[in-house]
C-alpha cells in the first residue's frame, strides 16, 4: 500500500486542486517595492529578519500576486525588504494569479499578520478597511473578520477602519500607547497641526487618557471662547513657560498646566473658588473641622464635619466653632 | 422650515381639522397607523431634529391638553399653566431645549380641539385665577397659517373672566388676532433678544424690530402684553445690546400695557450641549461658564446670573418703574440679590403675577382664590 492510499484510509484528503499553492522563484526586481496596497503591518524595522534569514534562509515565502510585467506583494514586506537588504536577486515566493478572488487575497495578507499575533489597531484598521472592500456582503464579512479575530460589531468597526486614515503622528502616537482609539480619533477630527500640538503635549506630560480628555476639552472651549486656535493655546508663553520648566517634575507639570487652564476656562469660578478659599485658610479650621461650601457655590447651604473623640475634644470645637461664627472672614464666606 | 411632508395618524384621517390643514399645507401626505412610523421615518435621517422640523404629524392628544409646567426642582416657578396643543417647532434656535425634550423631536399637532374645548371649559367654569399658554411645548403661532385654534381660544377666554391666555411667540403672525373680541383677556407676549442672539442663534424666527412692530400692531388692537427675556445669553458686549433692546421695546410699547416681563438666563440639559456643538457647530453660547445646578441643569455661574439680571431690571425699571418683572427660575438668592425682592413678602411668584393679571386683563378676582391660595 503506497502512503497516498494509506491516507485516505485514514481519512485525510488531498488538498483541493484549486488551493495548490504556486511557488516560484522570481527576480527581486520584479517585485514592486512601493506598493503596500496589502500591507497590515505597522512594524518597519528589519534587523531581527535580516539575521534569522542569513542564518536559517527564508523559512516561510511571502505571497506576491502578478500585476504586469512585475508583482505586488500580499505578505511579506518585511521579509523581501530583508532579503533586498542581504543583496538576493531572486526569491521563492507563492504567487496569485493575477484574477485571484479578492477576498481569498485580503484573506490571505490579514491572516499572515492576525493569526500570528495580536494586531494593533493601526493594522486592524487596515485589515477591517482591505476586508470590507472585498467583502461587501455582511454575513460573510462578519465570517471573516472573526475567523481573523478582527472585530465585527459595526459600532466598533466604523472607529476602527477611520484609524488608518488619520495623520501618521496619531497613528504612531497610537501604536506606541501615547494615546487612545478614542483620542485617537477625537484628534483625527481636528486639523492637523492641531492634532500634532496636542500629541506633544500629550507625550511631554505623559497623560493618561481621563487627563487628555480633560485638558483637550479644555483648550477647545477656551479656544472657541476666545475665538483662537488650540495650536496657539499651547505655544502661549504661560504654558510653554511650565511645560520648559526643567525644575517642576511631570506631575507638578500636570497639575500646574490643568490648574492654568482651568482658571482661563472658568475665570468667575475659578475666582470665586480661590476667593473661598482664602477666606477659609483665615479661619484658621484646623484638621479637625471641615467647612465645604455648596457645590458650584449654587446653593446656599454650606456643609461643616466635625471630628472628635472625646467631650473635651468636642467642646474645644464648640469654642473654635463660636470664634469661626464672629469671624469677618466667615461672614464674607456667607455673603459671598 | 418649510414643511415637506405631512404624517396623519389614521384615526384623525376624516377629523374636519385634519382634513383643512392638509388642503391649506398642500404637501405630500402619508396616512400612519401609530406615531411610531413616523418617529421611525425621522430616526432615520442625519439630522433627526432638523427632520423633526420639516414634517408636521397629526394625531389627536390622548392625554391631558391642560398641563402644570414642569419647572424644575430647587428654583422658584410661576405655576404656569400650559395648554398643550402640539409639539416642536419650525424654527430653529440653537438653545432651543425641545431638541432633547421629545424622543424624537417631532412637529405634532393635536387635532381634536372637541376634547381640548370640552377640557378648558371645565377648567374655566372653576372660576380661579388661572395664566394659561400654548407655548411652552411650541411656539403659539407657528401654527396660524394653517388652523383657527388661536382665534377660537382668544374668543373663548373672552368670555369669561378668570383665567387669560397668553399667546407666545417668536414670529408675526398676528393677522388673525386682527378683529377678534378678546375682552383683555388674552396676552400676546414675544420672547425678545438682541439682534446678535437672534441672527446668529435664533434661526428662521422674526427679527427683533419685526416682533416689536408685531406687539405694537397687538397693542393698538387692545391686547395686553408680555416680554419675555428668555434666554439672556451672556457674551461681551451683552448689556449694551440688551440695552439697546429694551430702549427699543419701549419706543414701541407703552409700560402700562405690560403684564409682565420675565428674565431667565440661557439654561440647559447637558445632553443639550453635544446636540448644540453637532447641529450649530459655529455656536459659542454654550461656552460661557456654565455650572450643573442641583436640578442637572446646565446654569450661568450665580454671580454672572445676578450680574446680568441686575443690569436689565436698571434698564427696564428707567422705562417701565412699575411693570411686574420676574425670573423665571431662579432661587431666593437670585430674587433677593437681583431684585432685592423675597418672594415670601410678596406672597409668592405665582400671587405676585395672578394680581397683574387681574389687573391688566380685568378679571375678576372677587371672593375667588388666586393660584397660590
Amino acid at each position: 500500500m503506497d502512503s497516498k492510499s494509506s491516507d485516505k484510509q485514514n481519512g485525510f484528503k488531498d488538498e483541493p486542486p484549486g488551493n495548490a499553492p504556486n511557488y516560484s522563484t522570481v527576480s527581486m526586481a520584479d517585485v514592486i517595492a512601493d506598493d503596500f496596497a496589502f500591507r497590515i503591518t505597522t512594524r518597519t524595522g528589519i534587523e531581527d529578519l535580516v539575521d534569522s534569514i542569513e542564518q536559517l534562509g527564508l523559512m516561510h515565502p511571502p505571497v506576491l500576486i502578478r500585476n504586469f510585467p512585475g508583482y505586488k506583494i500580499v505578505c511579506g514586506f518585511r521579509r523581501i525588504a530583508a532579503c533586498r537588504h542581504l543583496g538576493w536577486s531572486r526569491i521563492t515566493a507563492r504567487v496569485l494569479e493575477k484574477t485571484a478572488d479578492r477576498l481569498q487575497t485580503v484573506l490571505l495578507a490579514v491572516a499572515d499578520n492576525a493569526l500570528q499575533r495580536s494586531l494593533d489597531l493601526v493594522e486592524a484598521s487596515r485589515a477591517l478597511n482591505l476586508l470590507t472592500d472585498a467583502c461587501p456582503d455582511q454575513t460573510r464579512f462578519r465570517k471573516a473578520a472573526s475567523t481573523l479575530g478582527l472585530p465585527f460589531n459595526a459600532a466598533v468597526t466604523d472607529k476602527v477602519k477611520k484609524i488608518c486614515h488619520l495623520p501618521r503622528g496619531i497613528q504612531e502616537s497610537l501604536v506606541a500607547g501615547t494615546i487612545g482609539m478614542s483620542m485617537a480619533l477625537a484628534l483625527g477630527e481636528l486639523d492637523q497641526p492641531t492634532g500634532e500640538a496636542l500629541l506633544g503635549l500629550f507625550d511631554r506630560l505623559k497623560v493618561g487618557l481621563n487627563k487628555q480628555r480633560e485638558l483637550l476639552l479644555l483648550l477647545k472651549e477656551i479656544a472657541r471662547r476666545e475665538n483662537c486656535a488650540v495650536q496657539q493655546l499651547i505655544a502661549e508663553k504661560p504654558l510653554q513657560k511650565i511645560l520648559l520648566n526643567a525644575q517642576l517634575d511631570r506631575a507638578v507639570k500636570r497639575q500646574k498646566i490643568r490648574s492654568y487652564l482651568q482658571q482661563r476656562r472658568y475665570p468667575s469660578i475659578s475666582k470665586a473658588a480661590a476667593h473661598y478659599a482664602k477666606r477659609a485658610k483665615q479661619l484658621k479650621l484646623g484638621d479637625n473641622i471641615n467647612l465645604i461650601p455648596p457645590r458650584n457655590f449654587e446653593d446656599t447651604a454650606f456643609t461643616m464635619t466635625l471630628r472628635f473623640n472625646t467631650r473635651e475634644n468636642l467642646n474645644d470645637l464648640k469654642k473654635k466653632i463660636e470664634e469661626i461664627i464672629v469671624h469677618p472672614a466667615f461672614a464674607e464666606i456667607l455673603d459671598r | 422650515m418649510r414643511i415637506s411632508k405631512l404624517f396623519i395618524n389614521k384615526q384623525v384621517v376624516g377629523h374636519p381639522i385634519a382634513q383643512s390643514i392638509r388642503i391649506r399645507l398642500n404637501v405630500p401626505a402619508e396616512i400612519v397607523e401609530s406615531a411610531g412610523q413616523v418617529y421611525e421615518a425621522v430616526s432615520v435621517a442625519a439630522d433627526p431634529i432638523k427632520r423633526g422640523k420639516e414634517i408636521l404629524y397629526l394625531d389627536r392628544n390622548r392625554g391631558a391638553f391642560l398641563k402644570k409646567c414642569p419647572g424644575t426642582s430647587h428654583y422658584t416657578c410661576c405655576d404656569y399653566q400650559i395648554l398643550h396643543i402640539g409639539t416642536f417647532c419650525h424654527m430653529d434656535c440653537t438653545y432651543c431645549v425641545l431638541q432633547t425634550y421629545f424622543h424624537p423631536p417631532v412637529l405634532q399637532y393635536f387635532v381634536n380641539h372637541e376634547d381640548l374645548m370640552a377640557e378648558l371649559d371645565t377648567v374655566l367654569s372653576q372660576k380661579k385665577i388661572l395664566r394659561i399658554g400654548t407655548g411652552e411645548f411650541t411656539d403659539s403661532l407657528i401654527w396660524e397659517s394653517w388652523t383657527d385654534l388661536s382665534s377660537m381660544l382668544v374668543r373663548r377666554f373672552a368670555t369669561q373672566n378668570h383665567a387669560v391666555l397668553e399667546l407666545k411667540t417668536k414670529t408675526t403672525a398676528i393677522e388673525q388676532l386682527q378683529n377678534l373680541a378678546h375682552n383683555r383677556k388674552t396676552i400676546v407676549a414675544w420672547s425678545l433678544n438682541t439682534n446678535q442672539i437672534i441672527r446668529q442663534e435664533e434661526h428662521a424666527t422674526a427679527g427683533l424690530a419685526a416682533r416689536l412692530q408685531a406687539a405694537a400692531r397687538c397693542e393698538a388692537w387692545g391686547y395686553p402684553l408680555a416680554f419675555h427675556f428668555d434666554p439672556l445669553v451672556i457674551y461681551n458686549g451683552c448689556e449694551e445690546d440688551y440695552r439697546q433692546v429694551i430702549e427699543d421695546l419701549f419706543s414701541h410699547i407703552a409700560a402700562d400695557n405690560i403684564a409682565w416681563i420675565s428674565l431667565g438666563t440661557l439654561r440647559f440639559p447637558p445632553s443639550l450641549k453635544t446636540v448644540i456643538q453637532k447641529r450649530f457647530p459655529g455656536s459659542k453660547i454654550i461656552y460661557e461658564e456654565f455650572i450643573t445646578g442641583p436640578d442637572g441643569k446646565m446654569r450661568y455661574f450665580k454671580p454672572l446670573r445676578i450680574h446680568i439680571y441686575r443690569k436689565i431690571i436698571e434698564f427696564i425699571r428707567k422705562h417701565a418703574p412699575d411693570t411686574v418683572v420676574y425670573l423665571c427660575m431662579e432661587d431666593e438668592e437670585v430674587w433677593k440679590k437681583s431684585m432685592g425682592i423675597i418672594l415670601d413678602d410678596v406672597g409668592g411668584l405665582p400671587k405676585m403675577l395672578d394680581m397683574s393679571a387681574v389687573r391688566h386683563c380685568k378679571l375678576n378676582s372677587d371672593g375667588i382664590s388666586l393660584t397660590t391660595g
